[in-house]
């Protein structure tokens, strides 16, 4: 073999190389994102991603880690959450009664998170006491908060329209922030 | 080509390819925590002021974990393990609250985001370094420093400040308050035994008053000043309670004597014999028309008994203690929030109680609890205020004139409105404590405590304003308790009992100017405001010292 086909034949097998090394980097990066809260991907690609959501537990709220496949926009992140607190629980049990589901999210500058929710055929949240109603509300506005670091705040809609309350206590007329008291020992 | 040499080259390609793909995969491996052997690598460490301290430390990928336990025998602090999922830790009476593999953690009412998660290991809990920065560093006052190169965590004290305090020891119709006001905010620890408080400080040092304090007072025998703690003196019997007020930072103890609570029959409570006080007290029975409220397991709806409850409350009040009782509805009918709060204000109301019966999402919840408004809401009223304010101030600014919009000044003042209970939340905090220290004592419920909450119906009350929740309708058994009428009877006794307290409490007041409810927007010389109740120091009415 001549001088120039020997390095060829080299160089080919280094851009092999070469080429193969960069495309397993590349796709470790892609594959290896995903860790709590981190980015999956700005194409639309879901991936799994562990939250932690604020769930009834006794007279208030736990956290329980939640697997979601969520893309990197934080709208779907808040939109996912919602539905996964919306959704019945293992043993049945719902934060809202049934039917009860997220219209639109939307998400201020300012850290503002907006929940529409919607329940067909009711026009009013369902009734309940003061403990219950913080359970769901700040079920939502804990778990948004603590898991989408673009919000700071979460204002609660009812079927398009902001409610002095949803059952009766909660002032819901204004931006509600976290709170953490809420969580059980 | 010469086939050796072909051959070669191939061989060649398959020992590069390998190491190179297993560099890569190595790079992707999950991350495993690490404890260097002895002899293998420079072993991990911490100090404390120079000084070794024997705690674990595990070194992983996302940064060093350090075994808590060590550190919180070295550095102050109580750990209690609440099973395998949560620990709680007390650093300067505020809890820590740690999920094992959560990295988030409760820091008294905050949330913090740790690096990474705490996990247990070692026979201890490992947490990382912005845990301990986040809670003995604020909390306490240590400095953290991870040294990578050595492979050490070095912990400091920081210096000590010399914070100034001055002390005021103020005696008001049985009840004493004493109130150290500082001008930075320490770190301290409230220590009681046997009738002394001990505010001791930890890591800072205070600058006593320039002349040492000399108390003539019926319920503290002496107060001592020193450079590392304030002593209080209680005479025998006496008991404190204490709480913090803010800018400039004030910590407050009001002492006073259990036995001379009043009681209902206390002439001196009798109407004939009070000054002006608590003269009309609004009712607010929940929810209403289509608002039911909660509903029991049997079907009884919460709107329905906190009538009879408001009612019964109504007769109580009007027999036993004399007060003008007026309810926020009479019937079975929807009564929106702030016509409920516009009620009581156009009542001149001196009290305000919304009457409520709770319900829970999980099981067994069951007791009575006593709400005010929480701060926040206030808060978050006053700034909109303040936007408002600024935006009228900027359209007066373009054209020499007022520009607001009429929809603008409605809305001005149903943010006043809103303000109303901001100027009452201490002495609102006041006597949702004494309803909440009568349902106990008396029904031997759970005691749930007194809580905050932005709560609509309080936020337009320009008095001080509670909401009770007098028991879980969810509850089968508390739902039919709630339906008997002698243990209602027994409620509705616990809530008069609180009642006279409070009017016993403020009618006893020489200034009867501080007793009338105050206007939205105003500063009123009002309980809790700017004209103190007792507990509410730093200004005194005239002529009380």
């Amino acid at each position: 073999m001549n001088r120039r086909a020997a390095a060829f034949v080299l160089g080919l097998a280094l851009a092999l190389v070469a080429g193969g090394a960069l495309w397993w980097w590349l796709q470790s990066r892609a594959g290896g994102a995903g860790g709590p809260g981190g980015p999956a991907g700005a194409d639309g690609k879901t991936s799994p991603v562990p939250f932690e959501l604020w769930v009834p537990d006794g007279n208030g709220l736990r956290l329980e880690r939640r697997e979601l496949q969520v893309t990197d926009a934080p709208k779907d992140r808040l939109r996912r959450i919602t539905e996964a607190l919306l959704a019945p629980r293992p043993d049945g049990a719902r934060l809202f009664p049934e039917g009860v589901a997220i219209a639109g999210v939307q998400l201020s500058g300012d850290g503002t998170a907006y929940l529409n929710l919607v329940w067909e055929g009711h026009e009013d949240p369902p009734p309940s006491g003061s403990t219950e109603e913080m359970q769901r509300i700040y079920g939502l506005v804990n778990s948004a908060t603590t898991n989408v670091p673009e919000v700071k705040r979460v204002v609660l809609l009812w079927n398009g329209a902001q409610r002095p309350t949803f059952a009766g206590h909660l002032d819901t007329s204004r931006p509600l922030l976290p709170s953490p008291a809420l969580r059980t020992r | 080509m010469n086939d050796r040499r072909f051959l070669g080259l191939l061989a060649l390609l398959c020992l590069l390819l390998p190491p190179v793909f297993l560099a890569a995969q190595g790079q992707q491996a999950p991350p495993q925590p690490t404890t260097p052997l002895p002899g293998t690598a420079r072993q991990p460490s911490v100090v404390l002021d120079g000084a070794p301290l024997p705690a674990p430390v595990t070194i992983n990928p996302s940064g060093p974990l350090f075994g808590l336990t060590a550190l919180v025998n070295n550095l102050g602090g109580q750990l209690a393990d609440g099973g395998e999922e949560s620990v709680t830790l007390t650093i300067e009476g505020k809890d820590v609250v740690i999920g094992v593999g959560s990295a988030i953690v409760t820091v008294g009412d905050g949330l913090v985001s740790l690096s990474q998660p705490p996990i247990r290991g070692e026979g201890t809990l490992l947490v990382p370094l912005d845990f301990l920065q986040k809670t003995y560093g604020d909390l306490a006052g240590y400095a953290f420093e991870w040294r990578p190169t050595l492979q050490q965590l070095a912990i400091s004290r920081q210096a000590a400040r010399e914070i100034p305090v001055l002390l005021d020891v103020v005696h008001l119709q049985g009840m004493t308050t004493v109130v150290l006001q500082f001008q930075e905010i320490p770190r301290y620890q409230v220590q009681r035994q046997d009738g002394l408080v001990r505010v001791q400080m930890m890591g800072d040092r205070l600058a006593p008053p320039p002349a040492p304090p000399t108390v003539t007072d019926p319920l503290v025998q002496a107060v001592m000043v020193g450079p590392e703690q304030v002593s209080i003196q209680l005479i025998p019997g006496a008991q404190a309670s204490s709480y913090v007020l803010e800018n400039p930072f004030r910590l407050v103890f009001d002492v006073h004597m259990p036995s001379q609570t009043p009681s209902p029959s206390t002439p001196s409570l009798r109407p004939t014999q009070r000054p002006a006080g608590i003269n009309t007290v609004v009712i607010d029975p929940g929810h209403g028309g289509t608002e039911t409220g909660a509903i029991g397991p049997s079907g009884v709806q919460e709107k329905e008994l906190t009538l009879t409850i408001a009612r019964e409350l109504e007769a109580s009040l009007e027999s036993r203690l004399g007060i003008r009782v007026v309810l926020t509805r009479n019937e079975d009918a929807n009564v929106p929030h702030d016509a409920r709060t516009a009620i009581a204000n156009q009542n001149q109301a001196d009290l305000f109680i919304s009457v409520h019966l709770n319900s829970s999402l999980g099981a067994g919840a069951h007791g009575a609890e006593t709400y005010f408004l929480s701060a926040d809401a206030s808060d978050a009223r006053a700034a909109r205020r303040a936007e408002a304010e600024n935006a009228g101030e900027a359209s007066e600014g373009a054209s020499g004139t007022s520009n607001l919009t009429s929809g603008m000044d409605q809305d001005l003042e149903l943010i006043l409105w809103d303000l109303a209970q901001t100027h009452h939340l201490l002495e609102s905090q006041r006597f949702a404590a004494m309803i909440q220290g009568e349902l106990n004592q008396t029904l031997q419920l759970r005691d749930r405590g007194v809580k905050q909450a932005p709560f609509r119906v309080l936020n337009g009350a320009a008095m001080p304003a509670v909401l009770v929740e007098l028991g879980f309708v969810s509850n089968p058994d508390e739902e039919k308790k709630l339906q008997d009428s002698a243990y209602r009877a027994e409620l509705i006794a616990s809530l008069t009992r609180a009642i006279s307290r409070y009017k016993a409490l403020v009618e006893k007041k020489p200034d009867p100017m501080a007793i009338q409810p105050g206007q939205p927007g105003q500063q009123p010389a009002q309980p809790g405001a700017a004209q103190p109740a007792p507990g509410a120091p730093g200004v005194r009415p005239p002529g009380t010292r």
